[in-house]
């Protein structure tokens, strides 16, 4: 029985994931939207996500070499944040600024808090920050997805012209068509109908990845199924989301856009799946998820029906992240059996 | 061993080269919270010594040498019937047999199981709970029992309920022992004594088989932090340790036995045996057939909490009901890397902690962070680093943390 025996401290036995393959699992989960984006933003979408994920990923390489760390690439983080990023800029921003985004997203964002785990800021949702700060124009620049009109060359290929057709966003596109009230009320209903079919499939403008409501809840009940990420935040951000939009729709249907058409739109689906359930700036417990998420959800609302940005939902994200360490503190848990000695 | 359980260790009352009986008491203490430990086999004692201890290291044990022709201690569910009639001991009776018989909870803790059963007027126990969940995966010992010796078992529950004049009495069993919930239910329909016996199949889940949540289960109540059931008016005990009862009170047999869960991938025959308390590991890894060549970690206990140990001499003790041999498959290279804070172990913790809070305070070593997240409510169970995808020890840096926490009290009395 000479055997090399093992001895260490209990458990013995461990689930077999990691936070590699926790990372793995989003990373598929994206692939939907991915597809999607691909098709209506043909070789653009690419290229950009390309960009991201790439210049993300040397950013962390670049990082760990300066700051003496062992690589943390392995985690496979910095390949999300590229891809998020990428998804939630618009197809026509030029490259250099991707490259920017995605430096500033990583650098800033992340690795000057100390890597993964400790910083505050979704590190996508900091680079799409700064993007909007320097380049806002650009930022809100959408072109219309390539199959939407048969003649048309390739995005990629025209993107850099003056002359690229823009589209506003659905959002915007249906405030401008409630607004306009010359329009006989059928049509008015026939034509919201039309964009909100075209924003379950993808074929309008916005960002990358955010235009495909099939391919984004494809991906959302993909991670549900896997228990990679809780059903709580998700659907807390939608439900409150949908709540506050209810109730602006019930008040004065004439000025406000129908709730379904604001949960569809504008990234609220990728930030209820993908963004607001980032675990290292959510909250911890149970609880300090729910009011994350509805947090996130009605500040969304709020900026969306109050405020100039149509998608409010970056600086929604942003925001919580930045009172997540004080929802933590307050939804301190209790052991089963109450405080001792209280 | 001579210390099996919670409480003061017992003091040997043989003397070396004696020869003893089996049966015969070897170790004895007078406090009221110990148990006395008795002689397994015929034997002579060849040593007084220390030995290696599964939980304290190291501890002071009699080495008995077994005689040559030793008759086997066979098992003896079939000296009980369903006809037996509790109300012919009297509670006092029941304690003394339990305590001679120096009966411990078989189903880890290891607490006198005397010291639980003794009728305390003040504050009477009002819910008796059976105990047949196993405590960990891997462990099947307690099946088996609740099997083959299902009448005992009711017996020792009698006489539990007896002592304790108390007839609120549950059966817990996992659900995925259906046959279990059958036996226990067939042996009460035949058993007067046993009318008022509730069997209940509870969730198969781990910690199921723990006190407090099983006392959650059952009757959704939560044991007090830093509180024992009793104070709940509840009594937990294993269905082992009511087969002891059983045999202790009827046929005046100490604790001297019991059944061993020895399993694992890294075992050749893995199975349960019947086997005289003190026999050492690598005796009862023989008898299941020895190990396999990628056997390597060898655990007393189970995978989750159990103690992995490198002294294969170490013997069984009255609370180890299984020897889990892991190979190399099993284990896993574990590198730790930052927590992503996702929550896993927040959601896995069943009593309702923090871990990733009070492991990261231990580990810059902010003691009192860490107890301000009730770290002392940590039941070892292991789950957070179970199942943490950045894989940090958890639960070790918590139990590092407990340590230090009682080492400190120890140097700054108040
Ligand atoms: S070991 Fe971990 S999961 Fe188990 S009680 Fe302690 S903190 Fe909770
Ligand atoms: S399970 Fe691990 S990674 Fe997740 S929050 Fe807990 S300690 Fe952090």
């Amino acid at each position: 029985m000479a055997q090399n025996i093992t001895v260490s401290h209990s458990p013995h036995i461990y689930k077999r994931h990691s936070t590699q393959s926790v990372m793995l699992d989003v990373i598929i989960a994206l692939v939907p939207a991915m597809v999607a984006a691909v098709i209506f933003f043909r070789t653009k979408a690419i290229i950009l996500t390309l960009v991201c994920v790439a210049s993300c990923c040397l950013t962390e390489w670049l990082c760990n070499l300066a700051r003496k760390k062992p690589n943390s690439l392995g985690d496979l983080s910095a390949v999300i944040t590229g891809l998020i990023l990428a998804f939630s800029i618009p197809p026509t921003l030029p490259y250099w600024a991707a490259i920017i985004g995605s430096v500033f997203a990583i650098a800033i964002g992340k690795m000057v808090f100390g890597g993964l785990g400790a910083n505050i800021f979704n590190p996508a949702m900091a680079g799409r920050c700064f993007l909007t700060a320097c380049f806002g124009t650009m930022m809100t620049t959408w072109t219309v997805p390539a199959t939407f009109d048969a003649n048309m060359p390739l995005i990629g290929t025209v993107s850099e012209v003056p002359a690229a057709i823009t589209q506003a966003t659905p959002l915007a596109l249906i405030k401008e068509v409630i607004k306009n009230k010359s329009t006989e009320q059928d049509e008015n209903i026939a034509a919201i109908k039309g964009i909100l079919k075209n924003m379950f499939i993808g074929s309008t403008g916005g960002c990358l990845g955010e235009t495909s409501t099939l391919a984004l809840l494809l991906g959302g009940g993909y991670l549900l199924i896997r228990k990679t990420i809780s059903w709580i935040i998700p659907v807390a951000v939608l439900g409150s989301a949908f709540i506050c939009a209810f109730i602006a729709f019930e008040l004065d249907p004439h000025h406000y856009v129908a709730p379904w058409i604001h949960l569809a739109g504008g990234g609220l689906l990728i930030c209820a799946f993908f963004i607001a359930t980032d675990p290292v700036t959510a909250p911890l417990t149970k609880k300090g998820m729910w009011i994350f998420g509805a947090g996130v959800g009605a500040l969304t609302m709020l900026i969306r029906l109050v405020g100039e940005y149509p998608e409010g939902v970056m600086f929604a994200v942003l925001l919580m992240n930045s009172v997540t360490p004080l929802i933590d503190r307050f939804t301190k848990l209790t052991p089963a059996g109450g405080k001792p000695n209280a | 061993m001579l210390s099996q359980h919670i409480g003061a260790i017992c003091k040997p009352v043989v003397n070396k080269r004696d020869h003893i009986a089996a049966g015969q008491l070897i170790g004895n203490a007078e406090a009221f919270v110990s148990a006395p430990v008795h002689s397994p086999v015929n034997g002579t004692v060849k040593d007084i010594a220390l030995q290696s201890h599964p939980v304290l290291g190291r501890a002071e044990a009699i080495i008995i040498e077994s005689d040559e022709d030793n008759p086997p201690k066979q098992p003896c569910p079939d000296k009980f019937s369903t006809d037996f009639d509790p109300s012919r001991f009297l509670p006092e009776q029941i304690f003394d047999a339990v305590r001679k018989a120096g009966i411990v909870g078989m189903g880890g803790a290891g607490f006198p199981t005397s010291v639980k059963i003794k009728l305390n007027p003040e504050s009477p126990i009002n819910t008796i709970i059976i105990n047949g969940c196993e405590c960990e995966p891997f462990i099947t010992c307690d099946y088996r029992i609740m099997l083959e010796w299902t009448v005992q078992i009711l017996t020792g529950v009698s006489l539990i309920g007896r002592a304790l004049n108390c007839g609120n009495i549950y059966i817990a069993v996992e659900d995925n022992k259906p046959d279990a919930v059958a036996a226990f239910e067939q042996a009460i329909r035949k058993m007067p004594s046993a009318s008022s016996m509730k069997v209940v199949a509870v969730k198969t889940k781990y910690p199921q088989g723990g006190e407090r949540q099983l006392i959650k289960s059952i009757i959704n109540k939560d044991v007090p932090t830093g509180g024992i059931p009793p104070m709940i008016n509840v009594l937990v005990a294993n269905v082992a340790t009511a087969a002891a009862i059983a045999e202790a009170v009827l046929l005046d047999n100490p604790l001297t036995h019991r059944v061993v869960t020895v399993s694992g991938g890294g075992i050749k025959n893995p199975g349960n045996f019947y086997a005289p308390i003190g026999t050492s590991a690598s005796h009862l890894i023989e008898l299941a057939g020895g190990l396999n060549d990628n056997a390597v970690k060898i655990i007393l206990g189970g995978p989750m909490m159990g103690f992995s140990i490198a002294d294969l001499s170490t013997p069984l003790t009255k609370t180890g009901g299984a020897i889990t041999v892991l190979t190399d498959k099993d284990i896993v290279k574990r590198k730790e890397t930052p927590c992503i804070r996702c929550g896993r172990c927040v959601e896995a913790c069943p009593v309702n902690l923090n871990p990733t809070r009070i492991a990261h305070a231990v580990k810059h070593n902010l003691l009192d962070a860490a107890q301000e997240y009730y770290m002392s409510a940590c039941i070892e169970c292991g789950c957070c680093s179970y199942i943490c995808p950045a894989d940090i020890e958890l639960s070790g840096f918590i139990k590092t943390g407990k340590i230090l926490v009682a080492r400190q009290k120890k140097l700054m009395p108040k």
